[in-house]
């Protein structure tokens, strides 16, 4: 496994618990937080994917 | 074998047929009952209907329009079942839905996503390949760590629905349920894409280009920690 496919997954564990927070930030009713969690997970998730998709055009 | 014979009459359907199992099982659990719940909307029996309708579509047009059929059922039947909760959103109330039932739903459309984001079963004894394939064709990978990619985005999926349940009012908890299960279709679509990476066919490219192919997203994710941390320093 290279080092890139290692920092995808942590990218997707990451992009998890920046849900996660929004969540918990929306349960508390701080939308800001909840937004800025939530953009910060579709980011990380869009990076993973962005790494790992073999055909993808750059 | 009786369970040979299930997986080939399982592989020989698309992958929208295999996805339309489970979801008339999450529609069971939690739309059709807040649909026809004493004083819920005409809207909202119509939306729960349609939601049906749209995984007809997908089990019958997937033959002919193979990946738009299977696109147009999914995103159909998730805005189908939206509609139908937002006019009845007291169907979703902790007084009609119990801890065991939001479970059971939970497991359900989590099963939904996941087949829907898998790739189509195939047949077991090799047909996809066929007898004519050239003897030196590469060995097919073991699809082992496959199911550990797909079986963790799976769970990490699991563990959003389980947050945000509560969230004080109707409204506010709809808004968590769509965005938990978005999240968990899109968590579970890039552990697939990171599971189906190993089999492609093409090269794989250098881990410069890879890094540069994700650049804009993370500059993107930079700039968010950065203006996140700011943020701290400001409090």
């Amino acid at each position: 496994m290279k080092l890139v496919d290692v920092l995808a997954i942590a990218l997707v564990l990451a992009a998890v618990g920046a849900f996660v927070a929004g969540e918990a930030a929306m349960t508390r009713a701080e939308d800001l937080r909840a937004v800025y969690w939530l953009a910060v997970g579709v980011v990380s998730l869009r990076a993973a994917v962005q790494m790992v998709r073999p055909g993808a055009r750059p | 074998m009786r369970a040979d014979g299930l997986l080939e009459r399982l592989s020989a359907i698309g992958a929208a047929a295999q996805a339309s199992v489970p979801g008339v099982y999450a529609w069971g659990v939690t739309v059709a009952p807040g649909a026809w719940a004493r004083g819920a909307s005409g809207l909202a029996k119509a939306g729960a209907i349609a939601a049906l309708l749209m995984l007809a579509v997908g089990l019958v047009g997937e033959r002919r329009w193979v990946g738009r059929a299977r696109a147009a059922s999914l995103w159909g039947f998730v805005v189908a079942c939206a509609v139908s909760w937002c006019a009845a959103p007291a169907g979703l109330s902790p007084l009609r839905m119990d801890g065991s039932r939001g479970l059971a739903g939970v497991l359900g459309w989590a099963l939904f996503a996941f087949v829907s984001a898998a790739p189509a079963l195939k047949p077991p004894d090799g047909e996809d390949r066929g007898d004519d394939a050239p003897p030196n064709a590469p060995a097919q990978r073991s699809t082992r760590p496959d199911v550990i990619y797909v079986t963790v985005g799976a769970l990490l999926a699991g563990v959003l629905q389980s947050a945000g349940w509560r969230i004080a009012g109707v409204e506010r908890e709809l808004l968590g349920r769509f965005i938990a299960l978005a999240a968990g279709l899109a968590v579970i679509g890039a552990s697939t894409e990171i599971a189906l990476q190993r089999h492609a066919p093409r090269a794989t490219p250098s881990d410069t280009r890879r890094l540069r192919r994700a650049m804009a997203a993370l500059v993107a994710l930079a700039i968010l920690a950065l203006a996140g941390l700011l943020n701290l320093a400001l409090d």
